[in-house]
């Protein structure tokens, strides 16, 4: 395997196109087909990490993952009840997100969320949502649904 | 019986057509199934791929499996739009607090999208990936098969709940062993209709309409 990188500005507009193409696409519906965008980071860098079962601990590891790899800079989060609201701050993919507000598309897809909604489905095998993704100055805030239980199929 | 010409019974299958949620226990007849499957069959394709599959369920724990599914996605999404205070705007000129908490909660709780464990039939329609076209070419073949079960006395809804989350559809891929190949596009839930429902309201095709470029209506006027 080639060890040559590529810059994170080619890596951005990339990721961009894809998701306005994406976008063009699909629509509102665009959302739906990216919540596992991330998995394979996910299996690789997350999952070994995850022991507890507290959503604070996992997203505190998820923080420490996204801080270690320098994907993000800072993530903070609070939690009312089932409303989970986390702050991605410097995250390196912001530059995607600020052209998809710039072109009036409300961003929908977000790898630390998709990191995070895939954690916790796995260790507490409740389902989670993205709800919103709203870009601020210097910040990214998620908002997340974390449900009781998921539907049973016995 | 009454008689209608072909333009006419075509335009009243097309206008008579619900979406519908409340099935009874009877179940659909063979000969019934055998023309909406190949009323389906008969869609057209992109370079006639014909790349539909279908997979009829009738057996009650995988329709109560597929509805747990459906009302799963149903509710996270809803929710999520409840709790950013779309749905609220979505809802907003509808005046009657009573019925804007009732379909609040109908939504949000995935209610809207359970039903599907109690028709008699879901028709799960799949599409083979390595076309070019496979949502068109089964949309057209879901169309096909409403219509059908609209001439037939039947009621039918197309349900999406459980296929457009990445995450719901590869249950119920897993669910129904549908291969990698093929993606689960939409489950048609089929039966006979509890009751007679109204039409839901259209927009007047005046807006909807325009001539030889975008902005300049068709129509000039709203038809009726």
């Amino acid at each position: 395997m080639s060890d040559q990188t590529v810059t994170i500005d080619y890596a951005n507009s990339l990721i961009y196109e894809l998701q306005k193409a994406f976008w063009d696409e699909r629509g509102k519906g665009a959302r739906f087909r990216t919540t596992k965008v991330g998995n394979q980071y996910f299996e690789e860098k997350v999952r070994p990490l995850l022991q507890s079962t507290e959503i604070e601990d996992i997203i505190e590891k998820i923080g420490g993952v996204l801080q270690g790899e320098g994907i993000a800079a800072n993530v903070s989060y609070s939690r009312e009840e089932r409303l989970l609201k986390i702050g991605v701050k410097g995250c390196i993919h912001r530059p995607v997100e600020e052209r998809m507000v710039a072109k009036g598309i409300e961003p929908f897809t977000c790898v630390p969320a998709n990191l995070i909604v895939l954690a916790i489905e796995e260790k507490l095998d409740v389902p989670v949502e993205l709800a919103e993704i709203k870009v601020e100055e210097g910040t990214c805030q998620l908002l997340l649904v974390v449900f009781e239980k998921r539907p049973s199929l016995d | 019986m009454e008689e209608y010409t072909l333009t006419d019974a075509t335009m009243k299958v097309i206008q008579d057509r619900r979406s519908i949620r409340d099935f009874t226990e009877e179940p659909i007849s063979d000969k019934d199934l055998d023309m909406i499957l190949e009323a389906a069959r008969q869609a057209p394709s992109g370079e006639n791929a014909q790349p539909w599959r279908f997979i009829i369920v009738k057996d009650e724990a995988m329709r109560k499996k597929m509805g747990a599914i459906a009302g799963g996605g149903s509710g996270r999404r809803f929710t999520a739009e409840f709790v950013t205070k779309k749905m609220q705007e979505r809802f907003a000129t509808l005046q009657d607090e009573a019925k804007r908490q009732a379909a609040f909660q109908k939504l949000t709780s995935g209610q809207v999208s359970t039903f599907m464990a109690n028709a008699p039939i879901n028709l799960v329609v799949c599409g083979k990936k390595d076309v070019w076209d496979t949502p068109y070419d089964t949309s057209a073949a879901i169309e096909n098969i409403l219509l059908m079960v609209t001439a037939l006395g039947l009621g039918a809804c197309w349900v999406i709940a459980p296929c457009i989350d990445i995450r719901d559809e590869e249950r119920i891929k897993a669910l129904l062993d549908i291969p990698e190949g093929y993606k689960a596009v939409s489950i048609l839930s089929i039966g006979h209709p509890t009751r007679a429902h109204k039409p839901r309201p259209r927009l007047p095709i005046n807006e909807l309409v325009f001539t030889e470029k975008w902005g300049d209506p068709y129509y000039k006027k709203e038809q009726e």
